[in-house]
C-alpha cells in the first residue's frame, strides 16, 4: 500500500486570497437578484478580476468559490470557459483587436501589425512597463466601423494603423 | 406504459426510459461513452445516435439515444447505414488525437475505444497532421493517492466529473477550458481523495484514468474474474475478484442496485492486499510443529471434548467468518457445552456507498458480524464477552480458548493483546494468516480466505449474500466448513462431509431468520433477512 | 428606398435614453395597454403578427410564448443580448440608442407569459450597452414602470442585466441558461425544452433583443400593420440588416423583411471603392456563403433557406473580388473551433480539424483530396452535434466546397494562395 514517488507530493494548503469588503458587499448585493448563489458567479468573477489587477490568480478563484460556497473545481471550470477571465497577468490596459471576418475584410491584420510594432511584445504578453497587453479577438459586434479594437471598456472604431498607434500612445 | 419498437422488436418500458436503456431491454446494444445509468445525461459523446420515427414520420436528424425518452409508438432503428456512418464518424473524431499507446495502457483489453473501433471504426486515419493534440506534462498526473490521469487518452466524456459531483458529492474533478482544449482535472493544489475516488477509474471508458494500485500489475486480458463480496467492512459490496492463478490483482465493484450499486470504496479495493503482504499459514501446527490435519484435529478434539477443571472453554468468533463457519463453531460450542461464545469485530470509519435507495453503510471492519451472531455465536448473558477476552482477564480463566480467525482484527497483530489471549491454558487458532496470534497458539489450523471458499455473509442491511470460491486454496489449506465438519464428526458422525451449501440448508431449518431458504436459491443480489430478534443487545 | 423606421426611430435621438424622452415618441403606451389586456390576447396579437425570432432561428415568437405552461412555478424571460454572431451588431444599436424600447418589450412579454423576472443576458464585451441599459432600468424603477407595481397595476416585475464573459456559445439558448446559472455555457440536451424547464428549472422564454423590440409596435399599431410588411405571411415585419465588409456604407439598416440583396447593397452605397461583388454571407458567420450570382435573392427566412443558406441574424458580410474565399472560410472555421464549448465529440474535434485543413490549404500545403475530406468531415459534424453550433460551423465550410471548389483546387495545385493579400492602408510614414 505504499505510495509511489510520483503521488506522494502532498500539496500545501490551498492559498485563498482575501476579497476586499467592498467586493464582498457588491457580490452580496448581486446575489439577491438570483434564486441560486451560483448564478452570481459570473458577476462575482468580474468583480474579483476588477479588484485584483485584471486577472484571476488561483487564490482569488479560491476566494470567489468560498464566497459563494461553490466547489473550486466548478469555479475553475467556469473561469477557463470564458474569454474575458484571465489566468495570467495582463497589462493595465487591455487591448482587444477584432480580426473576425468583417474586420479582416477592412484591414484588421494591419491594425494587429501596428500593435505588435508599437508595443514591441507578442500577443497576450505584457509590455515591460506593465502598461499594455493586446490580443486578437473574435467579433466584437462593431463590424460597420471596421477595423476596430476595444481598449479596456471602450470601443475605438474606423481605425487606421496610425490612429490605432495614437490611441495606444495616449494610454497611461 | 409506452411501447417502443427497436429493430423490429417491440417492448413496453417505463415512461421516461431513454432509448439506450429501452434497446438494452430487447438485447440491442447501443454504443455509448458518456452515458452511465447513474449519472446525469449530457449527450456529449454522440456515439448512441439512432434513427427515430414517430407517427410514421422519420425525424430529420439522428437522435442521441441517451437523451431521447421513449414515446408511445416510437419506432427506432440502430442498424441503418446512416447510424453506422455516424458511429464511424464519431469513432474517427475520438481517435484522431488519441495516442496509439495501447501496448503500455492499463486499459487495453477493457477499453471502450478498442472495443468500439473494432466494431464501428475504420482501420486507417485521415488525420494527416504532424502533431496530434497532446497535453505536455499531463500524461501522468496523480489526481490523488489512487488515481492517475493521462490527459492524452481522455475523450472528454465527463463521467468522472459527474461522478465526483453527483455520486461522491465532493466535486474534486472539473471540466476546464473550451473546444478542442477542453480537459478534465483537479483545481491546482486540490486532490481527488474522497473515499470512493477510484470509482472514477471504473467509470472512465478509456485509459485516461487508471488506478495507481493496479498500475502495470497485470494485463487485464490475463485476469480471471469471479464474483464475490468485499470483506473490508459490513457494507457487503458486491465485487469481482480479478486474479491470475490465485494471485489477486484487484477488486472491482460488481453492480448490485440493492447494495453498492456500481460503486465501492478505496479501502475495500485495497482490502485484498493483506493476502499479498502478510505471511500465510500453510500447514496445521501443533506446538510449533507442522503436522497433518488428522493429527491436528485429533489434538483439538481431545482438548475440547472433556470439561477441564482448569477453567472454561471459550470460543472467540470473528466477523470474518462465513455464516456457515460461524454456525459450525456454534455447534462446536454446543457439543462442548460452553456458553462462552462471542464475535470480535473492529470498528471502521463509517462510510456510505451510494445506491438508489440512499446507500449502504459500513461501520465495522469485517463483513459478517451479523451472520456470525445469528448463526449461533452471539454473546450470552453471564458468559465471557469478546471485550473481556481481548481487554480483560477472561482469557486467563480459560482452560481452552478457540480463536476462530487468526486475523479477526488488529488485536491479532498486537503483541500485548496476543499476550492477554495467550493467558488461556491452551490456545487453538484457526487462521488464513500466520499472525502473532497463530504463532502463539498451541494448535494453529490453516483456513481458506474468503476468496478460496464458498459461503455467505450478512451485511449491515441484514442482507444475506452468497459467494463462491474464486480459486482453490493452496497446499494444505482447507475451507473452514470442511475442517469443522471433520472436527464435529468426531463428536457425531452426522456432521461428516458437509459442504457450505449443506450447512446453510441445515442452518435454515433452525435459525429463524433463515427459515425457508436454501443456499442455492439465494438470489444473486442477496436477500434481506427478517430481523426476528431485533436483538437490541446484539446490535449495540 | 423609403421605409418608415419603427425599431430604429429613436436612433440618433439622445432624449430616448430617458423615460420622458422615450414617452414623447409614444413609449410605454403599449405596456400600459398590455396591462389592461388578457395575457392570452397579448400572445395572440404577437402570433397574429407573424413575428419570427430575430436572433437566428426564426421561430415564431407568439408560438414560443404559448408553450409556457400555466403552472404554479416562477417563470422567467431571458432576453438574449449575447449578440456574438460574427457580422452582427444590430442589437447593440437597439440597446445603446433605445434601451426603453427593449425594457417595454420585455415587460410586455413577461405580462403575456406570467413571468415576474427578466434577465437581460448581454455579452460581456458590451459594457457601454450594459451601462446604458442599467441606467434605463434604474430610471424605469424610479418611474414605477418596473418594480412592485408596474405602472400602478399591482403587478410585479423585476429586470436585471446579466453580463456574460466572452463565449459565443452562450447565444445558444440553453448555453445561455447555463451561463446565467453561473456555469460553463454548455448547451443542454433537449428535451426538456426551456419553455418547460429553463432558467433555475422553471419555465422560461428566451427572445432576442430585436424580437422583443418589435413587440411594443405590434401592440401599438396592430398585428395587421406588422403583417403587411414583408415578403409573405411567413416573413413579416421590419428587419434590421447589419451590413459589413466590402460596401461603401456599412451599417444597420431597417428595411422590410425580404428586401433583396441587390436592393440592400444599393442602400449601402454599393461596393467598397467600386469593387465587384464576389460573394456574400446573408445571415452571420453560420450562414452558408452565397455567390454573386445569387444577389437577387430576397433576404427573408424562407427564400434564403430554399437557397441553401439562411437569414440567421441578418448580418450581411459582403466580399469583393479581392477576397480569398479559402482565407475567409478559414477565418470563420477558426472562430467556430475557438468557440466550440468542447462537450460534444463532433463539434470539439470536427471544428478543429476543419480549421486545420483550411489553414493547410490556405498556406499552400493542401493535400490533393482536401476538398473531399473537408466535405466529409463537415458531414460528420453536421446533424450529429449536441447543439446548433456544429451545424453552424459547417455552413461556411460546406458552401466553400460546394461553390468555390475551383479556388480550393487552385490553392492545392499551385501550392500557394492565388489571391494576393490585400493591404488596406498605406504604409505608415
Amino acid at each position: 500500500m505504499s505510495a509511489t514517488a510520483e503521488q506522494t507530493a502532498s500539496p500545501a494548503e490551498l492559498a485563498v486570497a482575501t476579497l476586499p469588503d467592498s467586493a464582498k458587499a457588491e457580490i452580496a448585493e448581486i446575489r439577491k437578484r438570483y434564486p441560486t448563489a451560483q448564478a452570481a458567479l459570473l458577476p462575482a468573477l468580474h468583480i474579483a478580476q476588477r479588484n485584483f489587477d485584471g486577472w484571476l490568480a488561483e487564490p482569488v478563484i479560491a476566494a470567489v468559490a468560498a464566497e459563494l460556497d461553490l466547489p473550486v473545481s466548478t469555479v475553475y471550470g467556469v473561469v477557463t470557459f470564458y474569454d474575458l477571465y484571465h489566468l495570467k497577468p495582463v497589462g493595465r490596459h487591455r487591448i482587444r483587436v477584432c480580426n473576425n471576418l468583417s474586420c479582416q475584410l477592412r484591414g484588421a491584420e494591419e491594425i494587429l501589425e501596428a500593435m505588435r510594432e508599437e508595443l514591441g511584445v507578442g500577443e497576450d504578453e505584457v509590455t515591460d512597463d506593465g502598461r499594455c497587453s493586446y490580443i486578437h479577438f473574435e467579433c466584437l459586434g462593431s463590424c460597420d466601423t471596421a477595423p476596430m479594437m476595444m481598449v479596456d471598456d471602450d470601443y475605438h472604431e474606423n481605425l487606421t494603423p496610425t490612429s490605432a498607434r495614437e490611441i495606444v500612445r495616449g494610454l497611461k | 406504459m409506452p411501447k417502443v419498437t427497436i429493430n423490429d422488436r417491440t417492448v413496453e418500458v417505463e415512461p421516461g426510459t431513454n432509448l439506450v436503456e429501452a434497446a438494452a431491454k430487447v438485447g440491442v446494444q447501443v454504443p455509448h461513452y458518456c452515458y452511465h445509468p447513474r449519472l446525469s445525461i449530457v449527450g456529449q459523446c454522440r456515439m448512441c445516435m439512432v434513427e427515430v420515427e414517430m407517427n410514421g414520420r422519420k425525424m430529420p436528424k439522428l437522435q442521441a439515444g441517451c437523451s431521447t425518452p421513449v414515446a408511445d409508438g416510437m419506432v427506432v432503428r440502430t442498424d441503418t447505414p446512416e447510424v453506422h456512418e455516424a458511429q464511424k464518424g464519431m469513432m474517427e473524431f475520438l481517435l484522431i488525437n488519441h495516442p496509439l499507446d495501447c501496448p503500455i495502457c492499463d486499459q487495453a483489453g477493457e477499453c471502450g475505444l478498442q472495443d468500439y473501433s473494432f466494431k464501428h471504426g475504420v482501420a486507417y486515419s485521415r488525420f494527416e497532421f504532424e502533431d496530434k493534440r497532446t497535453y505536455p506534462g499531463r500524461e501522468r498526473i496523480p489526481l490523488g493517492a489512487n488515481v492517475l490521469l493521462n490527459m492524452n487518452r481522455c475523450i472528454q466524456c465527463t463521467r468522472c466529473v459527474r461522478f465526483t459531483q453527483e455520486i461522491a458529492g465532493t466535486s474534486e474533478i472539473g471540466f476546464f477550458n473550451r473546444g478542442s482544449h477542453a480537459e478534465i482535472g483537479v483545481f491546482p493544489g486540490r486532490e481527488l481523495n474522497n473515499p470512493l475516488a477510484t470509482c472514477v477509474v471504473d467509470v472512465c471508458p478509456v485509459g485516461a484514468l487508471t488506478s495507481t494500485r493496479f498500475r502495470f500489475a497485470e494485463r487485464v486480458f490475463n485476469l480471471d474474474k469471479k464474483p464475490s463480496i468485499c470483506t473490508g467492512c459490513d457494507a457487503g459490496c458486491n465485487i469481482t475478484i480479478e486474479h491470475r492463478r490465485g494471485k489477486i490483482r484487484r477488486y472491482k465493484p460488481r453492480t448490485n442496485p440493492e447494495v453498492n450499486d456500481f460503486w465501492m470504496c478505496d479501502d475495500g479495493r485495497a482490502s485484498w492486499e493483506k493476502y499479498r503482504d502478510r505471511p500465510r499459514l500453510t500447514s496445521p501446527r501443533v506446538k510449533d510443529r507442522a503436522t497433518t490435519w488428522k493429527e491436528a484435529l485429533d489434538a483439538v478434539y481431545s482438548r475440547v471434548r472433556s470439561r477441564s477443571a482448569e477453567g472454561a472453554t471459550a470460543i472467540l468468533g470473528s466477523g470474518q467468518l462465513t455464516t456457515e463457519e460461524a454456525y459450525l463453531f456454534g455447534q462446536l460450542a454446543n457439543q462442548i457445552g460452553t456458553p462462552h461464545r462471542s464475535v470480535a469485530v473492529d470498528p471502521f470509519p463509517e462510510r456510505r456507498i451510494p445506491n438508489p435507495q440512499g446507500g449502504v453503510i459500513g461501520r465495522e471492519a469485517a463483513p459478517n458480524r451479523r451472520g456470525a451472531e445469528l448463526a449461533g455465536l452471539a454473546e450470552r448473558a453471564g458468559a465471557f464477552t469478546a471485550d473481556e477476552l481481548l481487554n480483560g482477564d477472561a482469557a486467563s480463566r480459560c482452560a481452552t480458548l478457540v480463536v476462530t480467525d487468526g486475523d479477526f482484527g488488529a488485536a491479532a497483530w498486537d503483541e500485548a493483546a496476543v499476550a492477554r489471549l495467550r493467558e488461556a491454558s491452551f490456545l487453538i487458532v484457526f487462521s488464513w494468516a500466520d499472525s502473532p496470534l497463530t504463532r502463539a497458539a498451541d494448535i494453529a489450523l490453516p483456513i481458506a480466505t474468503h476468496a478460496e471458499k464458498d459461503g455467505s455473509f450478512v451485511n449491515s442491511q441484514h442482507r444475506a449474500q452468497r459467494f463462491r470460491a474464486a480459486f482453490p486454496a493452496p497446499g494444505q489449506v482447507r475451507g473452514g466448513v470442511e475442517v469443522l465438519s471433520d472436527l464435529l464428526a468426531r463428536f457425531d458422525s452426522e456432521w461428516a462431509g458437509l459442504s457450505p451449501a449443506a450447512v446453510f440448508d441445515r442452518m435454515a431449518g433452525e435459525v429463524p431468520e433463515l427459515i425457508g431458504l436454501t443456499f442455492g436459491a439465494l438470489p444473486p443480489t442477496g436477500l434481506e433477512l427478517p430481523q426476528v430478534f431485533a436483538a437490541a443487545g446484539a446490535e449495540g | 428606398m423609403a421605409f418608415e423606421k419603427t425599431l430604429t426611430q429613436n436612433v440618433g435621438n439622445p432624449d430616448a435614453l430617458t423615460v420622458a424622452g422615450y414617452k414623447k415618441n409614444g413609449g410605454y403606451t403599449a405596456l400600459e395597454a398590455a396591462l389592461k389586456m388578457e395575457p392570452e390576447a397579448i400572445t395572440q396579437a404577437v402570433k397574429d403578427s407573424g413575428l419570427r425570432g430575430r436572433g437566428g432561428a426564426g421561430f415564431p415568437a407568439g408560438l414560443k410564448w404559448s408553450f409556457i405552461p400555466k403552472i404554479d412555478k416562477p417563470k422567467y424571460l431571458v432576453c438574449n443580448a449575447d449578440e456574438s454572431e460574427p457580422g452582427t451588431f444590430k442589437d447593440r444599436l437597439l440597446m445603446e440608442y433605445d434601451p426603453h424600447q427593449l425594457i417595454e418589450g420585455c415587460a410586455i412579454c413577461c405580462r403575456a407569459v406570467g413571468a415576474n423576472t427578466t434577465y437581460i443576458y448581454i455579452r460581456g464585451e458590451y459594457t457601454k450597452a450594459a451601462r446604458i441599459l442599467e441606467d434605463a432600468i434604474r430610471e424605469a424603477y424610479q418611474a414605477g414602470i418596473l418594480g412592485d407595481s408596474v405602472m400602478g397595476s399591482g403587478w410585479k416585475l423585476d429586470m436585471y442585466v446579466h453580463m456574460g464573459a466572452g463565449a459565443y456559445i452562450c447565444g445558444e439558448e440553453t448555453g445561455m441558461l447555463e451561463s446565467l446559472e453561473g456555469k460553463r455555457g454548455q448547451p443542454r440536451v433537449k428535451p426538456p425544452f426551456p419553455a418547460v424547464v429553463g432558467a433555475f428549472g422553471c419555465p422560461t422564454v428566451i427572445n432576442n433583443v430585436e424580437t422583443l423590440c418589435n413587440v411594443p409596435h405590434i401592440l401599438n399599431r396592430g398585428a395587421a400593420w406588422f403583417k403587411a410588411i414583408g415578403t409573405d405571411e411567413r416573413n413579416t415585419g421590419p428587419k434590421l440588416y447589419a451590413v459589413s465588409g466590402h460596401v461603401e456604407r456599412p451599417g444597420t439598416y431597417e428595411l422590410p423583411i425580404g428586401v433583396s440583396f441587390d436592393e440592400l447593397l444599393e442602400v449601402c452605397g454599393g461596393m467598397y471603392q467600386g469593387g465587384t461583388l464576389k460573394a456574400f454571407i446573408p445571415g452571420g458567420a453560420s450562414a452558408p456563403i452565397l455567390k454573386a450570382s445569387e444577389s437577387h435573392l430576397k433576404m427573408d427566412f424562407d427564400t434564403l433557406a430554399k437557397a441553401g443558406s439562411m437569414l440567421g441574424s441578418a448580418a450581411v458580410i459582403v466580399m469583393d473580388e479581392t477576397t480569398c474565399m479559402v482565407r475567409a472560410a478559414a477565418r470563420l472555421a477558426k472562430f467556430f473551433a475557438h468557440e466550440s464549448c468542447g462537450q460534444c465529440t463532433p463539434c470539439r474535434e470536427g471544428t478543429n480539424w476543419m480549421e486545420l485543413i483550411l489553414h493547410r490549404i490556405e498556406a499552400g500545403h493542401g493535400h490533393p483530396n482536401d476538398a473531399d475530406l473537408l466535405y466529409s468531415v463537415s458531414k460528420n459534424v453536421g446533424g450529429n452535434s449536441l447543439c446548433a453550433l456544429g451545424d453552424a460551423a459547417i455552413g461556411p465550410v460546406r458552401s466553400l466546397v460546394e461553390k468555390f471548389r475551383d479556388e480550393i483546387e487552385q490553392h492545392i495545385r499551385e501550392r500557394a494562395c492565388p489571391v494576393p493579400h490585400r493591404r488596406y492602408f498605406a504604409a505608415a510614414a
